[in-house]
């Protein structure tokens, strides 16, 4: 049974952050939660779906998260309570529909949960949605440890009905992604009913039409909302003052960034002389009480991820309220005490405090950190990123990087997100030369595409995944063919969004909930487009390679190539090996000059490793999964593979 | 000259031979190993190889050769002449049936040679050169001596041959005669030379190489883009160079497309323009389209033959008892034209590679101090 569903209240439970999310969503009721997967957002939508028949709930993978944020806005108009979860560049796809969402209002509560990535652990970006509350104007909630993320959340859709606004909850990795205690709550019967009423008045909110407008009539409406909103803030326990009444001091922090504080003023010791003020409504702020944490001290320092959010806005109400709380001295990202990229941890705020104050302290002894940093050195291996053995990728780009040679006109590859989004290193032979943001591959490359009247003659090519390809990919692909943009698209279709935990999308035959859906014929579709399509088995080199030489010597239009093969971890497989792989050691080269590694150097399956002793490869059958392309490379014919039991 | 590091693999075949412009296309890199590959007529280094020394950059043509070595290793240094090599003897043939004639480039000599080498055993296979689509030229591996006159007309596009023997070598191939292009021919002759250890000695299969006369070859993809606008490159039967005038003429069902020499400039291989041996010295036979005083339509279906080995002597001869060729007089001057025209190319391209090191010492491939060089230098 799933640790949502627990009703036992009275002993704390270890949730992860994006289940404590979860959970808080299940106790305020809600009927509908829908999203598209994004780390580190993904377990919030993946732990409703596996409750969703206990819980009455409808769960939606949708095609994008603009999408995602309108199916759970529909639900909200009909007056059902509603989640929308998404990583934090998935808050910019969604931001046309969210502009006016925000201002057509809500109905049922509706939390549009935002889970980012400071460091860019999983990212290609370190971007912040934070700044969308401001600008579109609507509440923003930042959790700061396990058990507000729950409470949060449920609050959050108490609030949202209050205001008919939705309310957006900011997470960040080390919250969604750690665990840590929760005391649950009831959870309630759910007996909502789905209905939209639009007969009434046009302007009323609950019978009339939902509609941004007429705009500045709604925009002045948010606007009420907001002082609303500061009114409730100033309340609200998620705001939080520990510390001596006037410290020298003064941090201000919100969301993990608060917890790295605590334990910086825990280990200098300085519980005594310097404040932390938790912020939890971070907008819009209320005034009183920032005010009020302000006129505390003279020396202030924020502390946050990753851009200067807070510390702007404080800086702001500061400045409006320079004669109450009189001059202060502010200490943050714009003076350069805290980073303004990265992640923050313990010791860049310890750091920061040191500066500021003028103390010295040592988190160990030197010489035992040179000793530590040695070690792990000498003993941690070199590892860099890859793909799966097994994974379809790997050949992909063995045959797209060897068609780029051989047809040597300094062809390229502009790349997207997915597990693929790693072609751009070693392991897929470096072949991918742009990247950006989900389908933004294919729409460069149209634009690359028609550059051939000012003399660019290498051939362009763009990659995408399955999953990818319904998200973002479907107008970019349709530019490109209506405008005859000269161009290869290849499909990477491994049957599900591989990088992200195997979730499902509309090309297969299975949604979020487990019900067997209909599936959108990706081949169809681009044909229906008009581009020339062909079908090919990754695993297949040499047809691969010949394929794409072939197609990228066609002056004209769109070519697309789809190569499908399944996911090396689909679940689909069951981990089950399709070959025995083993070398013929009298066969295998090594490293003399006819072979060089090629295996093991180059072509890098981590299946195959290099014995030094030996000077031959070996197969490492627990690693192996058995795929069998690594015998189609192998100058010798040394790599041998036999169809398994 | 010599890359100071010392090393010989295949960065240093990418430094001084491809990125230089200096590439033949002749495959001797080629089939070695998997990180050389070729495609249409172009070389491609596939994935980056980190050895030091390696038998690609030992084998190319390209890469600093001891031109003497090779000489006094493969031939009677008494039947040496500086501009076309060594001469045991030379020359006016063709092949004595008309309809093998027809099939071929010139006068069919070289089909026929191969034809009677197969039959008699000479060699097992041949590597010869075939049309193939798109106007484009492969390397293939026949076994059979009625399969040779299927292939036997030019089109002035290298493929790459030395890599084909490369591949056929390493299977039980018996003897394996080849047709090369001059610069074909010399990387064989220095892969016989046995400059890497190898793990087995297939160039010992090696035992007859017919080589061709060459000025020059095209580039493929700029000379199809030259075609595309005159014909439809399918219908294209054949093409040949008239001498004397610099055009090149295109045979197609319908007509003969005659190109001229600023057309058919800037579509020359690059690597051309540094070659130093236009009669391939390096071969047990070499043969060429004839100058004979006829007109040219006559002339066309004679060939110039050099031979300069005992082996090259020994099929020759064959051919002219079986009554395969058939003779005629070489007229008074001729093997001395032929001399004289392949001085002047020598001196052309080693002003060229001057022109293009910037110095007189550093002739890139070649060694200014080698006998022949040196000469040319004066």
């Amino acid at each position: 049974m799933s640790i949502l569903l627990e009703q036992n209240q009275d002993v704390p439970v270890l949730l992860l952050g994006n289940e404590a999310i979860a959970r808080g969503a299940l106790e305020a009721g809600i009927s509908v939660a829908s999203g598209y997967p994004g780390t580190p957002s993904s377990e919030i939508i993946e732990s409703l779906s596996r409750v969703a028949t206990e819980r009455n709930l409808y769960v939606e993978w949708s095609s994008n998260e603009k999408v995602a944020l309108e199916v759970a806005a529909a639900a909200s108009f009909a007056q059902l309570r509603a989640l929308c979860a998404m990583k934090q560049n998935g808050v910019n796809v969604a931001s046309d529909f969210l502009l006016h969402l925000a201002g057509s209002g809500t109905r049922g509560g509706l939390v549009l949960v935002s889970a980012e990535d400071p460091g860019a652990i999983s990212s290609v970006n370190e971007g912040e949605s934070r700044y969308f509350a401001k600008m579109i104007e609507f509440p923003l909630l930042e959790p700061g440890d396990f058990q507000e993320a729950k409470d949060m959340t449920k609050w959050a859709f108490e609030l949202s009905e209050q205001l008919r606004s939705l309310v957006m909850i900011r997470s960040v990795t080390r919250l969604s992604h750690a665990s840590g205690n929760v005391r649950l709550g009831r959870l309630p019967e759910n007996q909502a009913k789905a209905e939209f009423r639009y007969g009434g008045f046009i302007l009323d909110p609950l019978e009339g039409l939902i509609t941004s407008a007429p705009v500045v009539y709604k925009h002045a409406q948010q606007q009420l909302k907001l002082s609303k909103a500061r009114e409730i803030f100033e309340n609200s326990p998620f705001n939080t003052y520990t510390g001596p009444e006037k410290p020298e001091l003064l941090i201000i922090s919100c969301s993990t960034c608060a917890l790295y504080g605590r334990e910086a003023i825990h280990l200098l010791g300085l519980e005594d002389r310097v404040g932390l003020l938790k912020l939890g409504t971070t907008w819009p702020l209320p005034p009183n009480l920032v005010r009020n944490a302000l006129s505390r001290a003279e020396r202030i320092l924020f502390i946050e991820e990753v851009a200067p959010f807070l510390e702007e806005n404080i800086k702001v109400l500061a400045a409006e309220k320079a004669t109450e709380v009189g001059i202060k001295i502010f200490h943050g990202k714009n003076d350069g005490s805290i980073p303004s990229v990265g992640e923050l941890n313990p010791d860049i705020v310890i750091a920061a405090i040191c500066t500021i104050m003028g103390i010295e302290y040592t988190a160990m002894d030197p010489q035992y950190e040179k000793k530590a940093q040695a070690a792990s050195f000498a003993r941690a291996p070199n590892r860099e990123l890859t793909f799966c053995p097994g994974c379809p990728h790997r050949a992909s780009f063995w045959s797209i990087h060897n068609a780029l040679q051989m047809d040597n006109r300094k062809g390229f590859v502009c790349g997207d997100i997915g597990c693929y989004t790693l072609a751009l290193l070693p392991c897929g032979y470096s072949t991918v030369k742009t990247l950006h943001s989900m389908g933004s591959g294919t729409g460069i490359a149209s634009g690359f595409g028609k550059l051939g009247q000012f003399g660019l003659d290498q051939p362009v090519l763009a990659v995408c995944g399955d999953s990818t390809f319904f998200a973002s990919i479907v107008p970019a692909l349709t530019n490109a063919v209506h405008q005859r943009s000269n161009i290869t698209l290849v499909i990477l279709d491994n049957s599900g969004t591989a990088m992200t935990g195997f979730q499902p999308h509309p090309g297969l035959a299975v949604n979020a909930m487990g019900s067997q859906v209909p599936k959108v014929d990706i081949v169809k579709l681009c044909e229906a487009m008009g581009a020339k399509v062909e079908l090919q088995d990754p695993f297949e080199l040499e047809q691969t390679r010949e394929t794409l030489n072939r197609l990228m010597e066609d002056p004209d239009g769109v070519k697309i190539l789809v190569l499908r093969q399944i996911c090396g971890l689909s679940p689909e497989k069951r981990a089950k090996k399709k070959y025995d792989m083993r070398i013929d050691e009298f066969l295998c080269l090594g490293e003399n000059c006819g072979c060089n590694r090629l295996c093991t150097r180059i072509f890098q399956c981590p299946g195959l490793v290099w014995n030094k002793e030996k000077g031959k490869t070996l197969i490492d059958e627990v690693i192996c999964a058995g795929c069998g392309v690594c015998a189609s490379i192998c100058p010798q014919g040394a790599i041998k593979s036999e169809e398994a039991a | 000259m010599d890359d100071s590091s010392g090393k010989m693999g295949q960065a240093e075949l990418r430094k001084k031979v491809l990125d230089t412009e200096l590439c033949t296309g002749c495959g001797a890199c080629i089939g070695l190993c998997p990180y050389q590959a070729t495609y249409r007529d172009q070389t491609i280094q596939l994935h980056q190889c980190d050895l030091n020394t390696g038998m690609c950059y030992a084998f190319c043509p390209r890469t600093p050769s001891d031109l003497d070595s090779l000489r006094k290793s493969f031939f009677d240094p008494l039947e040496a002449t500086p501009e076309i090599g060594p001469v045991r003897g030379f020359y006016i043939c063709r092949a004595a049936d008309e309809g093998n004639r027809s099939r071929a480039q010139h006068g069919g000599t070289v089909t026929a040679l191969i034809s009677l080498a197969l039959q008699e055993g000479f060699i097992d296979s041949a590597v010869v050169s075939e049309s193939a689509e798109g106007f484009r030229q492969q390397s293939v591996t026949i076994s059979d001596p009625a399969e040779v006159g299927k292939r036997g007309k030019s089109k002035l596009i290298v493929s790459h041959t030395v890599g084909e023997f490369n591949r056929i070598s390493r299977g039980g191939s018996g003897k394996i005669g080849v047709v090369a292009t001059p610069c074909q021919a010399f990387a064989l002759a220095k892969m016989r030379l046995k400059p890497v250890e190898a793990k087995d000695n297939n160039i010992d299969k090696l035992q007859l190489v017919i080589g061709l006369f060459c000025g020059w070859a095209l580039d493929w993809r700029k000379f199809t883009e030259l075609l595309k606008n005159k014909t439809n490159l399918n219908e294209v039967t054949g093409m040949d160079i008239p001498p004397g005038k610099k055009t090149v003429e295109i045979y197609t069902k319908n007509e003969t497309i005659s190109l001229t020499g600023e057309e058919i400039d800037p579509c020359i291989r690059p690597a051309c323009r540094y070659c130093v041996d236009t009669t391939a010295e390096f071969s047990d036979i070499s043969v060429g389209s004839a100058r004979l005083p006829e007109s040219w339509s006559e002339t066309r279906s004679w060939n110039q033959l050099i031979v300069r080995t005992s082996r090259g002597q020994k099929l020759l001869d064959l051919a002219r008892r079986q009554g395969i060729l058939v003779f005629r007089e070489v007229p008074e001057g001729n093997l001395d034209e032929l001399k004289k025209a392949a001085w002047e190319k020598k001196k052309l391209s080693l002003r060229r590679l001057i022109e293009k090191s910037g110095s007189e010492d550093n002739l890139l491939y070649l060694d200014h101090r080698d006998p022949v060089i040196s000469r040319l230098l004066c």
